[in-house]
């Protein structure tokens, strides 16, 4: 699918030898000096975009990031993305937090049926991708990775987009804890995965009962740092409730997390969200999370894109296209099928709960890749077939960039939750 | 015909403009049974996140379709308020008892819905700009001829119907109740905080009120006659089309055959809705059955002085006695009315709903309550979360 004399072109071959000269400038700086032009020409253009077509402006900082990257420029390598992991999990991580903050799990204790929605959406539309799977060949254990990292709706997309278009509504709500519930899932199947592989193993038997353990350890583990560190926040509030101290408590602790999760092996993001979740308990109203973290949050938020969009690979739509349209046509339906079957009952009209399936098409990459050292899928997800891994890349990357348009649109058009209120 | 809840609009509905305007007939001015009561609420619906409006009215509304109650529920100009209406009711314990059940079953569809109800006559930092009129062909309506006036009228009134046998007589309690007008703005005020400030009022949303025209008091006639035939001067005028675009303080219903009395705020928990209704029934009824005094045009020469009072101070106003002319303390009028009342709402079986008013003279009204919740450092949120915690019991 890649259109080889375009990329030539945006190499500069062909074209006119100052463009060239200043790519090859760039190519040679520092990697540091790169992002920093790169992310410079990405806040420009996605505001450009934003204001000629009303494209949402993570989609342009996702596109300059795509640009710059091997995918065309080559302005940028993925490897040299490594040393900005702390500052990438850092803005994750005070989204996933965010994110924690504002949910309520006694929502799915008052709203039974809207329970069942959050757990049948993961299920459905990660059975449904490994079925349509292995229908086209793949083997079932790689097909059962693809279905976990499938029931993800991308917490970060879903959060950018809330800060731009202010939505305010029951799809909106919905949405915000769908895709809490549909990430832990994923994280605790992505395990599930590798107790898997450990059962395939020679010493089954024995392995298995140590992964069950270890599997137990992340769910329990990360429950409690979470808790932990939601707790530590309300404490310290309480000695240092200045200005803004309440800004950095959040960040400091959300490092601390990130990286306390990381060397015990806990899931960062179970730890993040029960520690928004706790946090709010503890602190109530003195709890301010202000979107993006303000300024030093949105331009994390801008880095982050701009690295998504780096890190996006459409391989897979050259050398896999029908696994590629087989996972986000799977997907879509076994959502849309989730939400058909729950939403009268839990309280939802067809055309939101038509929005509320668009809405959570973003797919998750980021997530997957939190806290571990390097920027790659392989190596978290071992054992699985290399062209299905190229075909869920290009799946990801598709419906990460277009995410934005999803989850606006069906905000905006058909749940009508913006009304106007978009940020400007 | 017992009086009942209508479908009433918190706005007038402004006459399409025709011309030449034809003068349009009142008509006849409904029996309905002395002294029964019908209740509406304007209700707030709030986030449980951030505790800001939440435009869910259909939502919630969706929720309530198959309730169980001959209470009624409706929606409002925008999308984050809901009116709820009683059925026809005689007694302050039946009242109360459904205006519970009512509660509950609010309650039970807002949680399914992660949204909380609250009562209060404004909420305390909503924006009006923020508001999103509700559906309808008569809102959107309203919205173009009011313009921002009509998202500024997102505040919440509690209206109380009283059924009378004619239009004679409903018109005689109607000049008689502008006197005690003041005690049940001052008494229901619930309004202090608007747009995130502390207005100084004990009732600010009636000045959202004012901004409307045909708002403020009935003109003085007497007999449904007369009314009628100023009602079609008036829509000779071609500025009014219906009883529904007059917004007085109280205004007769004679499709319904009631008077609505329209100045209260939503008090913050049915009990005081319930009271402050049953504290007009035997008001109403010691006025018909005594007649303490005749009503007369002058009596409203002070009643723009004492509404004034009444929304700025609450219950610590001064009020001139149209009659006697002396000064006194709302608070003090109050009292007096209540002991002259007593034996009539001994006969109603309203004593409770009398000892809940006099209680409340000395606990403070609700925007007294409202006030004491917001601490130093405390944000405005809080305040409606304990207005939400209240509204639920």
């Amino acid at each position: 699918m890649t259109d080889i004399s375009f990329f030539n072109w945006l190499r500069g071959e062909g074209a006119v030898a100052a463009p060239v000269g200043a790519l090859e400038a760039l190519r040679g700086a520092e990697p540091v000096l790169g992002l920093a032009v790169v992310m410079l020409l990405a806040v420009v253009s996605a505001d450009a975009l934003y204001r000629w077509v009303r494209v949402p402006r993570a989609c342009g900082w996702m596109m300059v990031g795509a640009l710059a990257g091997p995918l065309a420029l080559d302005v940028l390598q993925r490897g040299e993305l490594d040393p900005w992991k702390p500052l990438l999990d850092l803005a994750i991580g005070m989204l996933v937090f965010e994110l924690g903050s504002r949910i309520q799990p006694r929502w799915l204790v008052d709203n039974k049926w809207f329970a069942l929605a959050c757990v049948l959406d993961g299920l459905v539309a990660g059975a449904f991708v490994a079925l349509a799977l292995v229908w086209l060949g793949v083997t079932p254990a790689s097909a059962f990775v693809a279905g976990a990292v499938a029931m993800s709706t991308s917490p970060v997309i879903t959060l950018t987009t809330v800060h731009e278009s202010r939505p305010r509504g029951q799809v909106t709500e919905r949405l915000l804890m769908m895709s809490a519930v549909s990430s832990i899932m994923a994280v605790l199947a992505i395990k599930l995965v590798q107790l898997v592989g450990v059962a395939d193993s020679a010493h089954a038997k024995a392995d298995l009962a140590g992964a069950a353990a270890s599997a137990a350890y992340v769910a329990f583990g990360s429950f409690l740092l979470g808790a932990a560190i939601g707790w530590t926040l309300e404490r310290l509030y309480r000695v240092a409730s200045g200005r803004g101290s309440m800004t950095v408590l959040q960040i400091a602790l959300v490092v601390l997390a990130t990286l306390l999760a990381a060397r015990w092996t806990l899931s960062p993001l179970l730890t993040l969200l029960v520690a928004g979740v706790i946090a709010r308990l503890q602190l109530g109203h003195r709890l301010t999370v202000e979107p993006q973290l303000g300024t030093l949050g949105a331009s994390l938020t801008v880095l982050l894109f701009v690295c998504i969009g780096l890190l996006f690979s459409f391989d897979g739509l050259r050398t896999a296209w029908p696994w590629v349209f087989a996972i986000i046509g799977a997907r879509l339906a076994g959502q849309a099928l989730a939400v058909a079957v729950t939403a009268r009952a839990s309280g939802l009209g067809w055309r939101q709960g038509a929005a509320l399936t668009l809405a959570l098409q973003p797919m998750s990459g980021m997530l997957v890749l939190l806290a571990v050292s390097t920027f790659s899928w392989s190596a978290q997800l071992p054992g699985v077939d290399q062209g299905l891994l190229r075909a869920l890349l290009a799946a990801t990357a598709l419906m990460q960039f277009t995410g934005p348009l999803w989850a606006q649109g069906a905000l905006q058009f058909l749940a009508r939750e913006t009304d106007g209120r978009s940020a400007t | 015909m017992t009086a009942r809840a209508p479908a009433a609009s918190p706005l007038p509905a402004p006459a399409e403009p025709t011309s030449p305007a034809r003068p349009l007939s009142l008509g006849a001015f409904a029996s309905s049974e002395p002294l029964t009561v019908g209740v509406e609420l304007e209700l707030q619906l709030v986030s449980t996140h951030d505790f800001d409006l939440a435009p869910q009215a259909q939502d919630l509304l969706r929720e309530l379709r198959n309730h169980t109650g001959a209470w009624d529920v409706k929606p409002e100009i925008t999308r984050s308020m809901i009116e709820i209406g009683t059925s026809v009711q005689r007694e302050h314990g039946a009242l109360l008892a459904e205006l519970r059940d009512l509660r509950g079953q609010l309650t039970r569809a807002a949680r399914q819905l992660n949204i909380a109800v609250a009562g209060g006559g404004t909420h305390a930092f909503q924006h009006w700009s923020e508001q999103q009129i509700y559906p309808t062909e008569r809102f959107h309506y309203l919205h173009e001829l009011y313009g921002y006036l009509a998202k500024q009228f997102t505040v919440f009134g509690q209206h109380v119907h009283v059924g009378c046998e004619d239009g004679d007589r409903a018109l005689w309690l109607l000049h008689a109740l502008s006197r005690y007008v003041p005690h049940f703005i001052a008494l229901s005020a619930s309004s202090p905080y608007v747009q995130g400030v502390d207005t100084g009022f004990d009732s600010a949303r009636l000045n959202s009120v004012f901004a409307f025209p045909l708002s403020g008091r009935a003109p003085f006639v007497r007999s449904w006659e007369e009314f009628n035939a100023f009602f079609e001067k008036m829509t000779a005028t071609g500025v009014v089309e219906s009883m529904k675009d007059f917004y007085w303080d109280i205004r007769p219903k004679p499709e319904f055959g009631t008077i609505e009395l329209r100045v209260c705020d939503t008090p913050l928990s049915v009990e005081k809705a319930a009271a402050l209704a049953c504290y007009l029934q035997a008001l109403c009824r010691w006025l018909r059955e005594e007649k303490p005094f005749e009503p007369i045009e002058d009596d409203y020469l002070v009643y723009t002085f004492n509404r004034f009072q009444a929304c700025r101070f609450g219950l610590a106003g001064e009020v001139v006695d149209p009659k006697s002319k002396e000064r006194s303390k709302l608070r003090d009028d109050i009292l007096r009315t209540l002991t002259r009342i007593g034996e009539h709402a001994l006969d109603l079986r309203a004593l409770d709903a009398c000892n809940l008013i006099r209680d409340s003279l000395f606990d403070g009204n609700d925007a007294n309550w409202l006030r004491a919740q917001r601490r130093v450092g405390v944000p405005l949120a809080a305040v409606v979360e304990q207005a939400v915690l209240r509204w639920a019991g």
